[in-house]
């Protein structure tokens, strides 16, 4: 059985796909947190959110369902999306195809 | 970052919903977005991902736009047919596909759909903008962009709420793309479409009723033999961001119909 995903990683993950994304000028307000939100607090454009969840299927492969969970969002949900709440997602999605659990 | 070459140029293009697989027996819905300031998240945040459950959506940044490459000249209608056609030929998709498509996106849909009548199922077309006659009298500075939906004060309202980084970019990009390409130019000479009479497929229209190209919904209602046209009250041109929820229950009910 493959090792679980603990949050720490996906969001260590992230942070360094975001760099990828839109280079390290992410940093310069500090760290990446739980509660950092992609609009207000980086000013990330629409297409590099789109280029984040690529790199992040990339990563953790194509079991990770963003079409399920973006479908069930409105608009104004995807624009209010926090780190954190990617992280989780992405955190249960990974775990749940190692594992066939959601716990990490 | 998935991109392809067609037609001479580097593409950003999306595939949601192929993974799923059942055999390609779903629906294959192709999705353009608008022009200057748009980009396939417009799609990616409204209906690209519920459509995907039920159809294979394919999403690309048109020539000039978002991640795609922007070449100095070529931004006609047809410029744009042709891209669309050289990405489905290396999608390798050749039966017919479901075109839905906003704004400008919904000009090069129809003009894809009249060159190309056996390659398109139905065409999904919200606020679709399409040269009338007068139009070339108007074609200058500032009211090219309006005349494609993009207000000028829109735009800088825009531009003033949305601060900082995201700012700079856009605005950089957009300068970028109005001043040192033949956009605007291209725009200027298109001409009236003669041809609405000729679309054979099921086409569904959607505008806003303040919508300022309101004009092209009478004309598509009148012309093009099997067109659907509903007026959605109090929205504007940026009926797909104001009304997501609604245009998107229209959607998945075309493509119940027509799918």
């Amino acid at each position: 059985m493959a090792d679980t995903v603990t949050s720490e990683q996906v969001l260590a993950d992230i942070e360094r796909l975001l760099i990828e994304v839109i280079g390290d000028d992410l940093l310069l307000d500090g760290p990446l947190t739980m509660e950092t939100s992609f609009d207000e607090d980086l000013q990330l454009e629409s297409i590099e959110f789109v280029a984040l969840s690529e790199k992040l299927l990339e990563t953790y492969g194509e079991q990770v369902d963003f079409v399920g969970w973006l479908a069930e969002m409105e608009l104004d949900d995807i624009i209010a999306l926090t780190v954190g709440q990617l992280v989780e997602f992405v955190t249960a999605q990974a775990n749940i195809a190692r594992t066939g659990s959601a716990d990490a | 970052m998935p991109e392809v070459e067609a037609n001479g140029l580097r593409f950003h293009v999306q595939h949601l919903g192929s993974a799923a697989g059942d055999g390609g027996s779903r629906p294959q819905v192709v999705m353009l977005h608008g022009l200057v300031i748009d980009n396939l998240s417009s799609w990616y945040y409204t209906l690209a991902n519920p459509i995907a459950l039920h159809a294979d959506v394919h999403l690309y940044d048109l020539r000039g736009h978002g991640r795609s490459e922007m070449p100095t000249s070529g931004y006609t209608v047809d410029d744009n047919v042709d891209d669309l056609e050289a990405l489905l030929d290396g999608w390798g998709i050749d039966g017919p596909v479901h075109l839905f498509g906003n704004s400008f996106g919904g000009v090069v849909s129809l003009a894809f759909a009249h060159r190309h009548p056996e390659r398109v199922a139905s065409l999904f077309l919200i606020e679709a903008h399409f040269a009338v006659e007068g139009w070339g009298e108007h074609m200058a500075g500032s009211l090219a962009l309006a005349a494609f939906g993009l207000d000028e004060d829109a735009v800088q309202g825009w531009l003033a709420e949305n601060a900082d980084r995201k700012l700079s970019r856009l605005a950089k990009r957009s300068e970028r793309f109005l001043m040192e390409t033949s956009l605007i130019d291209d725009l200027q000479a298109e001409q009236p479409i003669g041809w609405l009479s000729e679309i054979g497929c099921p086409t569904y229209a959607m505008y806003g009723s303040e919508s300022d190209i309101l004009d092209r919904a009478r004309e598509l209602e009148a012309k093009v033999p099997s067109c659907e046209l509903e007026i959605v009250p109090g929205c504007s041109h940026s009926l797909l961001t104001e009304q997501s929820a609604l245009v998107r229950e229209r959607a998945l009910a075309w493509l119940d119909r027509v799918g």
